[in-house]
């Protein structure tokens, strides 16, 4: 009778979510698990795991948060429940609404800085400008693929920078900030980089190319 | 009598066996280092093995490696493990000259056929590698381990570490990434069983042609790829070299099927803690392909070369390693940049 009443109680609880039950699993097979259960489900739908093995909880986890989903744990004891979301997933590929009637993805673009200043007139100004620009780029929901820096450009990604930390945080969401090595020796700041990837002329150029939208602030 | 299949005695989902490289690199960090000015390449640059001059001609390069079975069958376990352990030598641009076998195995749990047929498989490889096998060592152990402890030589000008990659140089990769993905796919039912030979059998593949390639073109630097996984020995190699690495990640080779066992979310352990050792050095453009960012961490066994080329011999140089042949993989990658504040760029 307590066993009927307390497995019922589970299914009421239970009936809008499905479980993935992984006890006694280790990995990959509850990720393996997680992954089907996710493909079943819609997005925004709930789901929750139960793991009793350490790494498996931890893989799930980074799993969960590199699709860019959020995982709640609670822990009984050896046994971890992770609640999830489904998210919205292949946000990086295929986006019907992102793409053009000639299928070609408009969303992506670089972000070409040929200077520390923006514009041309008061240089003060130009410096105002170019922070608040970098600032702001970092909030756009469509943020661009690649930040190149070419000429006094450079300057912007150097320790002493106001923006450094505006490049840094665009690093983390997975801009490539890309510099130019020979505006780099030409100002002689090798040793003042705080952020970005050293290039050259061939690479920029390719990476120029290949956008199909390059701003110009 | 049955076969005696040697993924038995392992723990299911054992996923890879070797330490991850941070807690490696802490535990190692006291130790005094020897030093010695015919000491040519010691443990400081993580490289591949040690290197001792003993005359103006001659360099002996010295390194073991070891492993739990990762296939079923023995002979074919014996061939994997000495090519994964010769591989070292070729990887420092040598010769190998002689080996041991070290064996772990119980006779009380497994047939001794099974130890005659590993210790056959890993023959068969060290003799075409031109080696010879000396003798070795034998403990009571379970699960089996079996691997070689090697020497080779080479001429000391013509040694080639991971610390010599400059920037302008291409990056050529000589094997296709996903071992460690069909190995575990493999043990998942994930893997069809073609996609799981084509594995077993590069892993078999020796790296001499490679490094006899490196050797005629005098490139500037190379590692071989195994447990930390493309990402982690590419990081190695940049770190030495004080430079960092551009890799275009849809230009890496894949074995067939290792992308869709990632796909499927079969992803060993080893890969997330491959994963968490680069973290802070690798920057990985927003775009690039989650399960392609996994491969590249992916632990390989007997993995390929990856060499840095003067991009004015790169394409010969892919074309000498090729061959005729349409098995060969050596293909660019990407390109050695200036020391930035990263060490590994992915797009």
């Amino acid at each position: 009778m307590k066993n009927w009443q307390s497995s019922s109680r589970i299914s009421y609880f239970c009936a809008h979510m499905k479980t993935v039950d992984s006890q006694g699993l280790r990995c990959p097979q509850p990720l393996i698990m997680l992954k089907e259960a996710l493909q079943e489900i819609s997005v925004g739908e709930s789901l929750s795991i139960i793991t009793d093995n350490e790494t498996s909880l931890k893989n799930l986890i980074t799993f969960l948060k590199d699709q860019g989903a959020e995982a709640k744990v609670t822990t009984s004891g050896k046994v971890h429940t992770i609640i999830t979301i489904r998210p919205d997933s292949n946000l990086t590929d295929t986006e019907p609404e992102l793409y053009c009637e000639s299928c070609l993805p408009i969303n992506t673009y670089v972000v070409c800085i040929q200077n520390n200043l923006m514009g041309s007139g008061d240089p003060e100004l130009g410096k105002v400008l170019m922070e608040s620009f970098l600032e702001n780029l970092k909030l756009q929901e469509n943020l661009p693929t690649h930040v190149v820096l070419l000429n006094a450009g450079v300057k912007l990604a150097m320790k002493q920078s106001p923006v450094c930390s505006a490049l840094s945080e665009l690093e983390e969401l997975g801009t490539r900030i890309m510099l130019c090595g020979t505006c780099i020796d030409h100002y002689g700041l090798q040793y003042d980089i705080a952020v970005g990837m050293i290039s050259n002329m061939v690479v920029i150029t390719e990476t120029l190319a290949a956008t199909g939208h390059v701003i110009y602030p | 009598m049955k076969r005696f299949d040697l993924l038995s005695t392992i723990e299911y989902g054992g996923c890879s066996s070797k330490l991850p490289a941070g807690l490696l690199s802490e535990a190692l960090k006291d130790l005094p280092v020897a030093l010695d000015p015919n000491l040519l390449v010691d443990v400081d640059t993580h490289d591949d093995a040690g290197v001792y001059r003993i005359n103006q001609e001659t360099a002996l390069i010295f390194t073991t490696d070891f492993f739990p079975p990762i296939c079923s069958d023995p002979f074919e376990f014996g061939e994997i493990a000495a090519a994964n352990a010769l591989s070292d030598v070729y990887a420092m641009g040598g010769t190998p000259l002689m080996a041991l076998n070290l064996m772990m195995f119980s006779p009380g749990r497994i047939p001794m056929e099974v130890f005659g047929e590993i210790i056959r498989g890993g023959d068969s490889i060290v003799r075409e590698a031109g080696a010879l096998i000396v003798g070795g060592h034998t403990i009571d152990d379970h699960p089996p381990k079996y691997g070689l402890a090697v020497i080779g030589t080479v001429h000391p000008d013509k040694l080639i570490t991971n610390a010599g990659a400059a920037p302008g140089d291409l990056l050529v990769l000589t094997k296709s990434i996903g071992t460690g993905a069909l190995v575990s796919g493999q043990k998942n039912g994930l893997a069809t069983g073609e996609d799981y030979r084509r594995a077993l059998d590069q892993m078999k593949q020796l790296n001499k042609t490679g490094a006899e390639a490196a050797a005629k073109f005098g490139i500037s630097s190379m590692t071989d790829i195994t447990g930390f996984g493309l990402a982690g020995h590419a990081l190695k190699m940049a770190e030495a070299s004080h430079v960092s690495f551009r890799i275009r990640t849809g230009s890496i080779p894949l074995l067939p099927g290792a992308y869709q066992v990632f796909e499927k979310g079969s992803i060993p352990g080893a890969t997330f803690r491959n994963q968490e050792f680069t973290v802070d050095w690798a920057h990985f453009t927003r775009g690039v392909d989650y399960n392609l960012k996994m491969l590249v961490h992916d632990a390989q066994t007997s993995g390929g070369l990856l060499m840095s080329v003067n991009p004015d011999l790169a394409s010969q140089f892919v074309l000498e390693i090729n061959g005729p042949g349409p098995e060969n993989t050596a293909t660019i990658i990407g390109e050695v940049l200036s020391e930035s504040p990263r060490r590994l760029y992915f797009e």
